[in-house]
C-alpha cells in the first residue's frame, strides 16, 4: 500500500473526474481535494452518479475488477447493460470516463451499443491497482439492519442486486481489532457524545450493545447509523489512508448528532483520509465550517444546471458561503425573504 | 425627510412618516429601561427599530466575528426582548402605544446568512411572542411582526426607507 509520494502527497486520494456523455453528464470535469469534499445541489443533477463512478474506480485499484463490471455492478443498468449509462441522445454517442490519483489515471469508453461491460475499452495505468486502496461507499439507505436471512452469507452477500449495499456489509462485518491503537481512539473519539454501545455480530446479525443488547432492526434509525460508523471505524476499515464516500449523512439523524458526525470526517481528513460526501443539509455545511481549523482540506462542490442546455456545470471552493448556486442557501433564503415580505405587506 | 444616524449606518425617512431617536438623552430612564434605537410612527402602526453594526472600533473584524458568535448563539436574544419590552412599556405609559408595533432588527453583518437570520427571526417570534400559544387571555398584541434583516434585505423590504453605510471616518490623529 502506498499512501504518500515523495511530496508528501497521499497517491492514494482521488484527485480528479472527468466524464464525457456520461448519464447527466456532457462535458464535465472536476478536481478533487486529498481532504473533505462536499457536494451541493438539487435531486437530479448526479451527485452520487460522481460518486458512485469514484467508488468503482478505488474498487477496480483494490480487487482489479473490470471497471466496466463494477459500473454495472454499481449503477444496475438494465439487463446490465452497460451502454445505457450513455447520455440519452439521438444518435449513438460514446461516453467516456476519466479518473485520476494524481498522475495515474483510470479511463473508459464504451457506446450506446455496448452490451457487455467487458467490451469497455479500459485503459488503466500500470500502478493503478492499489490493493491497499481502501473505499467505503455509505448509501442514503440503512444497511445494518439487512443483514439478516438472505444477505447473511459471504456468497449470497455477493449476489444481491446492490453492490454498493453488499460491499458495504461485507466491510461492517470485518471483525473488531482487538487491542488498543492511539489511532482508532482518536477516530472514535468525537463520536462518543453522540454514541455510546458497541455493534457486534452474532450469528450473522448485528446487535447494538449497551445496557442490554438489542438487535439492530429494533433501535432507532439515528442508532444505525452511528452504529455503523462506529463499527467502521472500530474494525479499521476507516483509517488513514482509505476513501469514504457518505450520500446524505444527515439521512436517519437528529441534527443534534451532526456535530459529532462532522467532527468524525474532519479527524478522518486530519489523519490522511479522503471523505467525499453529498448533503442537502444546512447543519453538515454550518458544522464543517465552524469545526474546520487551519491546515483543513475542504472543498464545497455546487452541482447545477445551466440555464442554456440544462448541462451540469459545477462551481467550486473551499468554503461553502462562496459557491454559487447554492441549493441548501437558496432554499433557506427562499423561506426567509418569504417570512419578511409578510410583514413588508402588512398594512400600514 | 428624516435621517437616522447609529453606528456608522443612516436611515432615510420620507416626509410622510414620523421617526425619532428613542434612547437618546430625552429618554431619561436609561438606568432602569432598556430602549430601541427609533421610533418610527406611520398612520397606523409604529415601528421600533434597533440597530446594530458590530464591525467597528479598534478591531472591526474582531468585534464582528464575536458579535457572529453571540449572535448564532441566541445570546443577543435577551437584550433584543429587553430592549423591545421596556421599550413598548415606556411608550405605553407615555399614553403613545395606542397603534400596532412591529419590531425590526437590523444587523448590518455581511458574514451573516439567510438561514442564520431566519433562525433568529423564529427564535424572537417565540420568546417576544409574536404568536400566542391558546388560552393566554390577553385582547391586545404584544407586538405584531418582528423581524430580522441584514441591509440587502432590509432595503429589499424596506425601500422606502433605505439603509446605507456612512463612509469611515479619518482616523485619529495620534
Amino acid at each position: 500500500m502506498s499512501t504518500k509520494t515523495g511530496s508528501g502527497e497521499r497517491t492514494t486520494s482521488l484527485t480528479g473526474i472527468r466524464l464525457r456523455n456520461f448519464t447527466a453528464f456532457s462535458d464535465f470535469s472536476l478536481d478533487l481535494s486529498p481532504g473533505v469534499n462536499v457536494f451541493v445541489g438539487k435531486n437530479g443533477v448526479g451527485k452520487t452518479h460522481l460518486m458512485k463512478v469514484c467508488y468503482a474506480a478505488c474498487e477496480v485499484a483494490r480487487t482489479g475488477i473490470g471497471f466496466g463490471e463494477k459500473l454495472v455492478r454499481v449503477f444496475r443498468p438494465c439487463n446490465s447493460h452497460l451502454g445505457r449509462l450513455v447520455t440519452r441522445q439521438p444518435g449513438g454517442q460514446t461516453a467516456s470516463i476519466e479518473v485520476a490519483r494524481r498522475d495515474r489515471r483510470l479511463t473508459t469508453e464504451f457506446g450506446t451499443w455496448t452490451r457487455d461491460p467487458s467490451e469497455a475499452r479500459t485503459d488503466a495505468a500500470e500502478d493503478w491497482k492499489d490493493e491497499g486502496l481502501e473505499a467505503t461507499f455509505i448509501p442514503v439507505e440503512e444497511v445494518l439492519s439487512e443483514a439478516s436471512g438472505n444477505l447473511a452469507s459471504d456468497d449470497t452477500r455477493e449476489l444481491q442486486a446492490d453492490e454498493i449495499r453488499a460491499d458495504l456489509l461485507s466491510r461492517a462485518f470485518r471483525h473488531l481489532t482487538p487491542g488498543a491503537d492511539p489511532m482508532r481512539e482518536r477516530l472514535l473519539h468525537p463520536l462518543r457524545t453522540a454514541h455510546t454501545g458497541r455493534v457486534i455480530v452474532e450469528d450473522n446479525e448485528f446487535y447494538l450493545e449497551s445496557q442490554g443488547r438489542l438487535e439492530i432492526s429494533l433501535v432507532a434509525d439515528s442508532e444505525q447509523r452511528l452504529g455503523l460508523l462506529w463499527r467502521l471505524l472500530r474494525n479499521g476499515t476507516l483509517r488513514p489512508g482509505c476513501t469514504l464516500f457518505w450520500d446524505s449523512p444527515e439521512t436517519g439523524l437528529n441534527p443534534g448528532v451532526l456535530g459529532a458526525v462532522m467532527e468524525t470526517i474532519l479527524e478522518l481528513q486530519r489523519v490522511g483520509a479522503q471523505v467525499i460526501l453529498a448533503t442537502h443539509d444546512y447543519v453538515v455545511l454550518k458544522e464543517l465550517d465552524l469545526r474546520r481549523k487551519n491546515g483543513d482540506a475542504l472543498a464545497f462542490h455546487s452541482l447545477f444546471h445551466n440555464g442554456e442546455n440544462r448541462e451540469v456545470e459545477r462551481d467550486s471552493a473551499d468554503h461553502y458561503s462562496q459557491i454559487r448556486p447554492n441549493a441548501i442557501a437558496e432554499a433557506f433564503s427562499d423561506l426567509y425573504y418569504r417570512s419578511i415580505r409578510e410583514f413588508a405587506d402588512a398594512p400600514t | 425627510m428624516t435621517v437616522l444616524l447609529e453606528g456608522g449606518l443612516r436611515i432615510t425617512v420620507p416626509a410622510h412618516a414620523t421617526a425619532r431617536r428613542f434612547d437618546g438623552d430625552e429618554h431619561r430612564l436609561s438606568h432602569c429601561m432598556k430602549a430601541v434605537d427609533f421610533v418610527l410612527e406611520l398612520p397606523d402602526c409604529y415601528r421600533f427599530i434597533e440597530v446594530k453594526n458590530p464591525a467597528r472600533g479598534r478591531d472591526p473584524q474582531a468585534s464582528a466575528d464575536a458579535y457572529l458568535g453571540r449572535f448564532t448563539s441566541g445570546q443577543v436574544d435577551l437584550t433584543l426582548i429587553q430592549k423591545y419590552r421596556d421599550s413598548l412599556l415606556y411608550e405605553w405609559a407615555a399614553g403613545r402605544a395606542d397603534k400596532p408595533v412591529d419590531y425590526l432588527v437590523l444587523v448590518a453583518l455581511d458574514t451573516i446568512d439567510d438561514a442564520q437570520l431566519l433562525d433568529r427571526q423564529d427564535e424572537l417570534h417565540r420568546l417576544l411572542p409574536v404568536r400566542l400559544p391558546s388560552g393566554v387571555p390577553w385582547k391586545r398584541r404584544f407586538v405584531r411582526h418582528c423581524g430580522v434583516f441584514n441591509i440587502a434585505s432590509w432595503n429589499l423590504t424596506y425601500p422606502q426607507y433605505p439603509v446605507e453605510r456612512l463612509p469611515d471616518p479619518p482616523p485619529e490623529p495620534r
